[in-house]
């Protein structure tokens, strides 16, 4: 036979994937430099379903990419330019050997760069693409910007970061587009909402810092070099969408930016004129139900976002003022610190005008009389329950309760923590009895708070069940004295009506399913209760500890 | 150089030293005659030592006094002494740079007097140093231009000067192109329409047209999320609950690396009566060297060898009958599993419920198993790939003890780094592949020789 028989690794997958060395020497680019080309293009490597199939057999472990991705490498631009830097480095090295330093500078003054913009367009053809990737690129950049300027890393990139971090913070400041703060023990969490995009990123600390050995500066380096481009065009585009000038135009430089106290210059100075508001109609499938959702939804954004609104406040030295003026700014407030800690404040400490004063300290030395003095966490509480929470937990010197995360979405039957749960009393517009142990409210709330059908009803049938017994006894008290009084009126209460036929309906579509459908519903119950039973025990575990450290705290105080 | 200076090198011939030829005689005053017209005979014969001595004379005279001490006038040389002189007012006190030294002023060092000139001649001038080959053309030139700016003409060399545009000092160019600027201008990337520049096919050939990205490179590498909230145990004031669960994790996690730990360790471990005691060592040592147990066993060994190792028969040829039975015996096995068969596809009509019932049965296993695998994939999607050597080593969990948590956030002391955490992530959603710093590998073997000192003492 002649030629035409199958060979084995020649068809298929096989020919699909390509080793990474292989395609390194196909580009004609040294391995750093190959590296570099993949992270700015966005072609990351790939693991084959069948390795043995792919690498001809042998199951080594090698590193695969998509032929055609490398394929499409072979047409970038900056190939070109690649190759002209590692010419550079050659000419400059042999100058400087030859000790000609003329040559030196001439050659550096040349030196081969390259640009990203081409690439941004490609990898993200619309804004929208571009916002949903700018988690990654904010984490990098704030990360970078709290690296110190030693010369590890490029000192102009470092610089490059802080100036888009701050461009960034001024606008989520001028747009109001914070929602959610969480400070965990890795850095401070932040989540916005642009553009109906939702980002969250990431910021150190501003004083921690050790520079693990394990990890590649370079590849770093390289996606910072992406991330500040994308950056920069987002910032440029995000500014013109609110009619403001960009590059930010404020009288002194970065620094006075940075300080986030003023607010930025916009392009065209108008009156800002009040909309006259619209008329909603409901569109095309919606009930009015969830028009009206949705209108309250709105509303309740609206207030959030004046959730400081005429409240000034004043930053101690030892609270982390960045963090703390951008948060306060975002929501509305007005926020000034010290002279000597940074430039930009914008009222001293013997305003008396202020209304919060922010320490971290045990005590103060002098106390103003119309100021609250409490704890930064007020801050960060406030933002995430979306209202103005009671400032008398956060006094100094106060046990703070504890910082919740709002990044957990607690489900039905779930363990619902009694601040929590304190905090969503509050916004529904319950005001916790001053002076009560707040166990017993907790104890009652979160009985309250228990959505399981059954034990709605049973406590309902107790009620009535002790309420009748009242009665009873009120009855046979009342024989003796017999008297026409006039007749009051039950005061039917239409939202516990509504429950009891809601429940009186389930009842009966209950009795009338089939054995199957019983048998699975009785399932869905036995294990939705066992979740309540647990939250219950945990609940009851808080209770014992908070028991036990008050019993602790108290015979402290007796001794 | 002089004659006298000469060194004499026969000490004979030096002053003070009587001849050996001691001319006592005074009769024969015959000298040699020696002819003085040629320098070297002159030199050799004459004696200039008083002229030398006059001359060193004043050369003295003229370092230490600066000039002939006949020229002085007389007040240089003599004072009149009248008495005691007054005594001068004190001094004030200067004030000192540098050290202080009570009273004492300080004195100049000692190599600094060693390096000045000690005699009160010059040194002589250096006549090179002041001449120009070109002195003259040169003053000649100052003074015609000197002239010429007197009458108020401006040759044209000034002129083109005065002319020429200041220069632009810009920005090197490198810097402010390089994508690191931290000035650099951005512009709306997304707004403007391309503009037609001309047509496509001439685009691309000419390599002007970037190509078009494949709609496969769109796709993310991974489902997870860019930015992974911790849980809300990891909170600076953590919620009891919360962090006792995420206590728990970290211990599950330090639970499973003891394990493995001990895992490995048993598989180490050797039962402490296996190893070797001296007894069993020299049992060991021993062993086939006493030769009376030897004789003993070799006889039982040879009978046992007598018995009949195989009864391999070789077979005969199949006979007719042999043929013709087997024949029968096949097509009898053939017809009863034909009526088998049949039997059994008859039955299977009364059998329908339960083949039913395990096709049902079968039927649900496969979904079962199709649901089981969709997990799975699912749940692979959320791992990090396998993508090279190394596997994805997750980082520790960050998480404070109860003891280490701060009570304020002024006291609170981060935990890990953000740095490690971002590269992780970058590594667990298949950016990146997992890699070690590399080695250094040296080409060549280094030698290591002794030193001479040490290897003697070696």
């Amino acid at each position: 036979m002649g030629g035409l028989q199958k060979k084995k690794y020649e068809r298929g997958s096989a020919t699909n994937y390509i080793t990474r060395n292989k395609a390194r020497k196909k580009l004609q680019l040294s391995l750093p430099d190959f590296r570099r080309l993949c992270i700015l293009k966005g072609i990351y490597p790939h693991e084959p379903k069948h390795k043995k199939k792919v690498n001809k057999g042998s199951t080594a472990a090698r590193t695969f990419y998509l032929l055609k991705d490398i394929r499409f490498l072979l047409h970038e631009p900056i190939v070109r330019k690649f190759r002209d830097y590692k010419v550079f480095v050659r000419k400059l090295k042999k100058a400087y050997g030859k000790t000609e330093y003329s040559d030196v500078e001439r050659l550096r003054e040349n030196k081969p760069s390259y640009k990203l913009d081409h690439i941004i367009k490609e990898r993200y053809p619309t804004f929208i693409d571009a916002l949903r990737d700018i988690d990654d690129s904010l984490c990098m950049c704030f990360l970078f910007s709290t690296f110190a300027r030693t010369g590890k890393c490029h000192v102009q990139t470092i610089q490059l970061c802080r100036r888009l971090t701050v461009e960034w913070m001024n606008f989520v400041i001028t747009s109001r587009a914070l929602r959610k703060v969480f400070i965990s023990i890795k850095g401070i969490y932040y989540q916005a909402e642009v553009m109906g995009q939702l980002i969250t990123w990431l910021v150190p600390y501003q004083f921690s810092h050790d520079h693990p050995t394990d990890v590649d500066y370079r590849v770093m380096a390289t996606f910072t070099e992406l991330y500040t481009t994308l950056l920069g065009f987002i910032n440029f585009r995000l500014y013109h969408s609110l009619n403001l000038l960009y590059p930010p135009k404020v009288s002194l430089s970065l620094t006075k930016l940075s300080a986030l106290s003023s607010s930025l210059a916009r392009v065209v100075s108008t009156a800002e004129e009040e909309e006259a508001e619209l008329d909603q109609f409901p569109d095309e499938g919606e009930d009015i139900e969830k028009l009206e959702a949705r209108e309250k939804e709105q509303k309740q954004l609206e207030a959030q976002k004046k959730l400081f609104d005429g409240l000034k406040f004043f930053l101690n030295r030892e609270v982390p003022r960045e963090s703390l003026a951008f948060v306060i700014r975002c929501f509305g407030g007005e926020v000034s610190w010290d002279k000597s800690v940074c430039i930009g404040s914008t009222y001293e400490v013997t305003d008396e005008t202020i209304t919060h004063h922010i320490v971290d300290r045990p005590n103060v030395d002098k106390q103003y009389i119309n100021r609250y003095y409490i704890q930064p966490q007020w801050v960060y509480d406030c933002v995430n329950a979306k209202i103005v929470l009671p400032v008398e937990d956060y006094f100094l010197g106060v046990t703070l309760p504890p910082h919740l995360s709002p990044f957990v979405e607690e489900k039905d039957g779930d363990y619902v923590p009694p601040e929590k749960l304190k905090i969503m009393a509050l916004q529904r517009g319950e005001k916790p009895a001053h002076g009560q142990e707040d166990e017993e409210e907790e104890e009652d709330e979160e009985e309250g708070e228990d959505e399981e059908e059954e034990d709605d009803n049973e406590e309902e049938e107790d009620d009535e069940e002790e309420a009748d017994e009242k009665s009873l006894k009120k009855m046979e008290e009342q024989r003796s004295k017999v008297k026409v009084t006039p007749g009051k009126m039950k005061v039917e209460n239409p939202a516990r009506l509504e429950e009891e036929e809601k429940a009186e309906e389930k009842r009966l579509a209950i009795m009338m399913m089939k054995k199957k459908e019983k048998y699975l519903y009785d399932k869905i119950m036995f294990g939705k209760k066992r979740k309540v039973r647990e939250a219950n025990k945990l609940a009851a575990k808080r209770k014992a500890h908070d028991d036990a450290e008050k019993s602790k705290k108290k015979k402290k105080t007796r001794k | 150089m002089a004659p006298g200076r000469r060194l004499k090198r026969v000490v004979a011939s030096q002053p003070g030293f009587i001849n050996l030829k001691s001319t006592s005689d005074p009769g024969s005053g015959r000298r040699k005659r020696v002819n003085k017209n040629k320098k070297k005979s002159w030199n050799k014969h004459s004696d200039i030592n008083d002229v030398d001595a006059f001359l060193e004379d004043v050369r003295h005279q003229e370092r230490t006094t600066g000039g002939l001490l006949s020229e002085k006038s007389d007040d240089s040389l003599f004072f009149l002494d009248i008495g005691q002189p007054k005594k001068p007012e004190p001094k004030v006190a200067e004030p000192v740079e540098g050290k202080k030294r009570k009273g004492k002023t300080s004195r100049p060092l000692r190599i600094d007097l060693i390096l000045q000139h000690d005699s009160l001649i010059q040194p002589p001038k250096d006549v090179l140093a002041y001449q120009q080959p070109n002195a003259k053309k040169l003053r000649r030139i100052g003074q015609k231009a000197e002239q010429l700016a007197a009458k108020g003409v401006v040759p044209r060399r000034q002129k083109q000067l005065l002319n020429r545009r200041p220069v632009n000092r810009t920005a090197k160019k490198a810097v402010t192109e390089a994508n690191n600027n931290p000035d650099r201008d951005y512009y709306d990337i997304w707004g403007q329409e391309s503009k037609d520049q001309g047509d496509s096919w001439y685009l691309q050939q000419t390599g002007k047209k970037l190509v078009k990205r494949p709609e496969k490179l769109n796709e993310k590498p991974s489902v997870l999320p860019a930015v992974e909230v911790i849980a809300p145990g990891g909170s600076y004031n953590p919620d009891f609950f919360s962090h006792q669960a995420l206590l728990q994790e970290a211990h599950k996690v330090e639970v499973k690396r003891q394990k493995e730990e001990d895992k490995i360790e048993r598989q180490l471990a050797v039962n402490r009566e296996d190893t070797a005691t001296e007894e069993t060592i020299l049992r060991e040592q021993v062993e086939g060297l006493v030769e009376e147990e030897n004789e003993e066993e070799a006889p039982p060994n040879e009978e046992e060898e007598d018995v009949a190792v195989g009864a391999i028969s070789l077979a005969d040829k199949k006979t007719e009958r042999q043929r013709k039975k087997e024949r029968a015996d096949k097509i009898k096995a053939q017809r009863r599993l034909a009526n088998r068969r049949h039997n059994d596809q008859r039955q299977q009509l009364f059998q329908l419920r339960s083949i039913k019932a395990s096709i049902k049965q079968q039927d649900q296993k496969t979904m079962d198993k199709q649901t089981q695998r969709k997990a799975n994939e699912e749940a692979q999607k959320a791992q990090p790939r396998r993508l090279g050597k190394l596997k994805f080593q997750a980082q520790d969990m960050e998480v404070q003890l109860s003891d280490e948590l701060a009570g304020s956030l002024r006291q609170l002391k981060p935990e890990g780094s953000v740095l490690k955490d971002r590269f992780k992530s970058l590594q667990k959603r298949n950016l990146i592949e997992p890699r070690e710093r590399a080695k250094f590998k040296r080409r060549l073997k280094l030698k290591y020789v002794e030193k001479r000192a040490f290897r003697e003492i070696t």
